[in-house]
C-alpha cells in the first residue's frame, strides 16, 4: 500500500509542477527552465523554518544537528509560497525592459544552474552538497503525517488546489489577456493593456505553486538535496506539459501520470540498470510529438468542457440597430455633439530620421474631433511612421504630440490609450487562436477579471462584470455586422472579417480617437463595403477617426478631411475634393 | 596582493577563456544565423568525445587518429541534427520555441544513450604525456598551449572565411536580413548546412582539448554548450569576435574570482555575470540596441 502512495505522490508532485508551468507555457507561451528550482527555493525555505531550534535540540549545538526556526508547517508553507514567487519576480526583472522570447529561456537556464550551484556552496544557508534533513512531518491536530498512504492525501489536495487556480486564471480575463499578449504584445498594448505585467504575474504564480509543492514534499520527504533540483528535473516537467499538449491542463494531468509511472514501471521491470531509459524516453517523447503531434496528446482548446464554435444563429445576436443604440449611451454621459469640430489632436513639428533617412520631416497637423481625417500621399511620405509616433511606438526625434491640449509626446502605446487613443494595424495582429469575440472583448477597458487580486477576491463580480463585457464586445461586433461570427476562431475567418474583428477590438475600447492603418488593404470587395459601413458608425457614435489609406475611392467616400503627405512633411490640408482637384497633388499621388 | 598567483591565473584564465572562446563563436556562428537555441549542440561536444574514446579503445587506432575520428564524429551529429530534425521542422513552419524543445528533447535523450552505450563512468582517452613547462612562477601543460594557439587561429580563420569569401558573406546576409538574402538567390538550406558544419566542428574541437587532458562523462556536453551561449551572449549575437572575446573575458573572470572566492563560485561567477549583463544591457556588451 505504502509503495503504492509513494508512487502517487511522486505522480501528484510531478503533475502539479507541471500544471503550474502550463500556466506560463500554455496560456503565456513563455517556457521557463528553472521550475526546479522554485520547487527547490520552496523546499530550502520550508526545512529552515519547521526544523527545530537549537534550544529545542537541548542547546547543545551539536555538530552532526541542523537548526531552524522550529516553526509550525502551516505557516512554513505559506512562507515558502510567498518566498518563491517573489524569487521568480525578483528574476524576471529583465523582462521588464522588454527582453523577450528567448532571453527568458537564456535567462531561467541561467538562473536554474547558477541557484542550483549556490545551493550547493552556500553551506550556511542549504546545508551544503547533503542538504538539510530531519525535516519534522507535517501534523494535523496530534496526528502525525507520516506515512505514504497519509500523506498522500494532502498531495492531492494540493494538486486539485493548483489545477483549480491554474484552469481558473487561464480562462479568467487575465489569461485570455495572456493569450493576446502570447500572440500579438503590441496589438494588446495599443489597445490599453500593460503588456509586461500579466506575464511576469503568471512567471511569479506559476513559481509560487512549485514552491508550495516544494515545501509540502520538503515536509514528506523529512530532507532537502540540491541534487533533487537539477535542470534534468526542470527539464521533465517541460516534458510533461509538452507531451499532454501546451495550454491544456487535462493534457498535463494524463501527461503526469503517464511519465510519472514511467520510473517506477522501469524499475520493477527491468531493475536500476534501465533508469536512463526514462530520460531517453523523456526527449524521444518531446522530439516525436513536436515532430508528429504539436499540440500534444489533448490539445489547447479541447478537453472535458466542450466550447461552442461555428457561427451564432441570427436570433441570438443582437441586431445593429440595437448595438447602436447600447453603444451610443456614454458611460460618462458628456455630450460630446458640442465639441464637434474642435481639435482634439494636435501634431506640432514631428520628425524621425531612421540612419540617414528622414521619413517625417516637420509634419504638423490636427485632428478635429468626431471628424474622419485621412493621411493620404504616396508611398514613403512617411504615414505610418507619423501613426506610430502619434501612439507612441516610435519615439519621436523632435515635435509634440497634443492630446486635448495635454502633451502626451513619447507616452507608451498602452498610457495612450487609456488616455482615450488607440490604433490597429496595417497586418490586423488579431489573435488567430481566440474567438472573434475574445479578441474585442480584451478590447474592454478596466476588466476587474484581467486583475488576479480581484478574480481571487470578488470573483463573483469579476465573473459579473465579465458577462457586461461580452455583452458590449458581442455589440461592437453586431455594429461592424459580424456578431453572428462571434465565436469563430480568428484563424478561420476571412482577412476581409479579421480587419473588422480588429476594428470592432478598437470599438471596445471606448478610446475617443481611433487610428486606423490602411483598414482596407488586401480586403475583399464586399468586405470593403462592411468596412465603410463600419467608419461611418464609429463617425456617427462621434469617435474621432484617423486613417491611412491608398484608396481614393475610399477615402472620398468616407473622409471629411484629408491630410496630403509628401516626403514627411504636409504639403495641403482641406477636404479631399479639394485636395484631389489640385492637379500637382493628384500627379504626386498616381504618379504621371 | 599576490603577483605570482595573479599571474598563474591570468594565464589559466586564458587557457580556460580561450575554450570558452571558441565554444561561444561555434554556438554564436549557429544561433546568429538559424536563430535556434541549439542546445543539442551538447550532443556534438559529447559524441565528439565519445567518438574519439571508441575509436582509440575499440579501433585500437593512435591518439592523432582517434582525434580525427571524434572530429568527424561530432560534426556528423550536429550536422544529422539539422538535416534530420531541425530542416523538415522548418519546412513545416514551426515555431522557434517547438524548435527549442526538439533540441531540448535530444539534449536529454543523447547522454542517457551513451550511459547506456558506454556506462556512467568516466572515460579517459588513451594519449601521449602532458609535459608542464615551466616560465618563472607559472606553469602551463603542453596540451594547453597548442590547444590554446589551436583555437585562435581556428578562430582567426572562420572570421576571414566569413568576411573574405563569397560564400561566408552569404552567410553574413542570412544573418541580417534572411527575406532579402532568398530573394536575392542565397540558398538557405545549404547557409543553414554550412553553418552547422562549422559550428559543430568548432565544439568538437573544444570537446577534443577538453577529452585531451581531462575525461569524457555523458553529460560533459550541457555545460559548455550554456557556456558558449552566455559568451556569444557577452558579446553580442551576430559578431563573432564579440563572441570569441565574451568568452576570453569571461574564462579570465572566473579564473581570477580564485582570488576572493573559494573554487566552488566559479560557474556560480560565469551564470551570475550573464544574469547580470541580462538586467542591465541585455542586447550584450558589444551588440547595437534593438531597433
Amino acid at each position: 500500500m505504502s509503495y503504492y502512495a509513494d508512487i502517487g505522490i511522486t505522480i501528484l508532485i510531478l503533475m502539479t509542477l507541471a500544471v503550474s508551468l502550463n500556466l506560463l507555457l500554455g496560456y503565456a507561451g513563455r517556457v521557463s527552465m528553472a521550475h526546479a528550482i522554485f520547487f527547490g527555493i520552496g523546499g530550502f525555505t520550508a526545512a529552515r523554518l519547521t526544523l527545530p531550534t537549537k534550544e529545542e535540540l537541548g542547546g547543545v549545538a551539536t555538530s552532526g544537528l541542523q537548526t531552524g526556526a522550529g516553526w509550525s508547517w502551516v505557516w512554513a508553507l505559506v512562507v515558502a509560497i510567498v518566498v518563491a514567487f517573489l524569487a521568480a519576480l525578483l528574476i524576471s526583472l529583465p523582462a521588464v525592459r522588454l527582453v523577450r522570447g528567448e532571453y527568458l529561456i537564456l535567462l531561467t537556464l541561467a538562473f536554474q544552474l547558477v541557484a542550483n550551484q549556490l545551493m550547493g556552496v552556500l553551506k550556511n544557508v542549504t546545508g551544503g552538497p547533503f542538504g538539510l534533513s530531519g525535516i519534522p512531518s507535517m501534523t494535523i491536530g496530534d496526528k502525525v503525517l507520516f506515512l505514504p498512504e497519509e500523506v498522500f492525501w494532502v498531495f492531492l489536495v494540493a494538486a486539485v488546489v493548483s489545477i483549480a487556480i491554474c484552469w481558473g486564471l487561464g480562462e479568467s480575463p487575465f489569461g485570455r489577456l495572456l493569450k493576446g499578449l502570447r500572440e500579438h504584445d503590441t496589438a494588446v498594448a495599443s489597445v490599453g493593456k500593460n503588456p509586461v505585467v500579466p506575464e511576469l504575474l503568471a512567471f511569479s504564480i506559476s513559481a509560487a505553486i512549485a514552491g508550495g509543492v516544494g515545501a509540502l514534499a520538503a515536509f514528506y520527504y523529512g530532507s532537502v538535496v540540491p541534487s533533487n533540483y537539477t535542470l534534468t528535473f526542470s527539464i521533465l516537467i517541460v516534458s510533461v506539459v509538452v507531451l499532454g499538449g501546451i495550454g491544456n491542463l487535462t493534457g498535463t494531468v494524463v501527461g503526469a501520470i503517464i511519465l510519472g509511472l514511467l520510473e517506477p514501471m522501469l524499475r520493477k521491470w527491468f531493475g536500476d540498470g534501465a533508469i536512463p531509459w526514462q530520460a531517453v524516453i523523456y526527449g524521444a517523447a518531446l522530439v516525436l510529438m513536436m515532430r508528429i503531434r504539436p499540440q500534444g496528446l489533448i490539445p489547447e482548446g479541447k478537453g472535458l468542457i466542450r466550447r461552442r464554435r461555428g457561427r451564432r444563429p441570427e436570433a441570438e445576436v443582437p441586431t445593429e440597430a440595437e448595438a447602436l443604440e447600447r453603444l451610443s449611451h456614454r458611460d460618462d454621459g458628456a455630450d460630446t455633439s458640442a465639441a464637434l469640430g474642435m481639435p482634439i489632436v494636435e501634431v506640432h513639428d514631428l520628425q524621425k530620421s531612421f540612419g540617414g533617412l528622414k521619413a517625417v520631416n516637420g509634419a504638423t497637423f490636427t485632428l478635429e474631433q468626431g471628424k474622419v481625417t485621412a493621411l493620404i500621399g504616396p508611398n514613403g511620405a512617411g504615414k505610418t511612421t507619423i501613426f506610430n509616433m502619434i501612439c507612441g511606438s516610435i519615439e519621436a526625434d523632435t515635435g509634440t504630440v497634443r492630446l486635448r491640449g495635454e502633451d502626451v509626446t513619447g507616452e507608451a502605446p498602452y498610457k495612450m490609450a487609456r488616455r482615450g487613443l488607440a490604433r490597429s494595424f496595417q497586418d490586423v495582429r488579431v489573435c488567430q487562436r481566440l474567438s472573434a469575440l475574445d479578441n474585442v472583448a480584451m478590447g474592454v477597458p478596466d476588466q476587474p477579471g484581467e486583475r488576479v487580486s480581484q478574480l481571487i477576491l470578488r470573483p463573483l463580480r469579476t465573473r459579473r462584470v465579465e458577462q457586461e463585457v461580452r455583452a458590449k464586445a458581442l455589440d461592437c461586433l453586431a455594429l461592424l455586422g459580424i456578431a453572428s461570427q462571434a465565436d469563430v476562431l480568428v484563424s478561420d475567418l476571412s482577412y476581409g472579417d479579421q480587419k473588422l474583428v480588429a476594428i470592432a477590438r478598437l470599438l471596445a475600447t471606448g478610446c475617443d480617437v481611433l487610428l486606423l492603418d490602411e483598414p482596407t488593404s488586401g480586403v475583399d470587395p464586399a468586405s470593403v463595403e462592411k468596412v465603410i459601413a463600419g467608419i461611418g458608425r464609429l463617425r456617427a457614435l462621434g469617435h474621432t477617426v484617423c486613417l491611412v489609406e491608398h484608396s481614393v475611392h475610399f477615402v472620398q467616400r468616407l473622409a471629411d478631411r484629408a491630410v496630403f503627405l509628401d516626403q514627411g512633411t504636409v504639403i495641403a490640408e482641406g477636404t479631399v475634393d479639394e485636395l484631389m482637384n489640385r492637379r500637382e497633388l493628384a500627379e504626386l499621388y498616381f504618379g504621371t | 596582493m599576490d603577483l605570482n598567483l595573479l599571474a598563474q591565473l591570468t594565464v589559466s584564465g586564458v587557457v580556460v577563456g580561450s575554450s570558452y572562446a571558441l565554444l561561444g563563436v561555434s554556438f554564436g556562428i549557429i544561433y546568429a544565423t538559424t536563430k535556434i537555441f541549439h542546445l543539442a549542440h551538447a550532443v556534438s561536444f559529447a559524441a565528439a568525445a565519445y567518438g574519439a574514446v571508441w575509436a582509440s579503445s575499440s579501433l585500437g587506432l593512435g591518439f592523432a587518429l582517434a582525434l580525427v575520428v571524434g572530429l568527424v564524429v561530432g560534426l556528423a551529429f550536429g550536422v544529422m541534427i539539422e538535416l534530420v530534425f531541425y530542416r523538415p521542422m522548418r519546412n513545416k513552419d514551426a515555431t522557434l520555441l517547438s524548435i527549442f524543445l526538439v533540441s531540448l528533447g535530444i539534449s536529454v535523450a543523447f547522454p542517457n544513450l551513451l550511459q547506456l552505450a558506454f556506462g556512467p563512468d568516466n572515460r579517459t582517452l588513451e594519449r601521449p604525456g602532458n609535459p608542464i613547462y615551466e616560465l618563472g612562477p607559472v606553469t602551463i601543460t603542453r596540451v594547453d598551449v597548442i590547444g590554446t594557439v589551436l583555437i585562435w587561429l581556428l578562430i582567426a580563420a572562420v572570421t576571414t572565411f566569413i568576411v573574405k569569401t563569397r560564400f561566408g558573406r552569404s552567410i553574413t546576409a542570412m544573418r541580417t536580413n534572411p527575406v532579402m538574402a532568398e530573394a536575392v538567390g542565397i540558398d538557405s538550406k545549404r547557409v543553414f548546412t554550412v553553418v552547422f558544419v562549422i559550428g559543430s566542428a568548432l565544439v568538437a574541437v573544444a570537446s577534443l582539448i577538453q577529452t585531451s587532458k581531462g575525461v569524457a562523462t555523458p553529460n560533459m556536453g550541457l555545460q559548455p554548450t550554456l557556456i558558449g551561449f552566455i559568451a556569444a551572449f557577452l558579446g553580442g549575437i551576430g559578431s563573432l569576435w564579440g563572441a570569441a572575446l565574451g568568452g576570453l573575458a569571461l574564462g579570465l573572470l572566473s579564473s581570477w574570482s580564485a582570488l576572493w572566492l573559494q573554487v566552488d563560485y566559479g560557474p556560480v561567477v560565469v551564470f551570475g555575470v550573464m544574469f547580470l549583463i541580462l538586467l542591465v544591457r541585455p542586447q550584450g556588451l558589444l551588440g547595437k540596441a534593438a531597433v
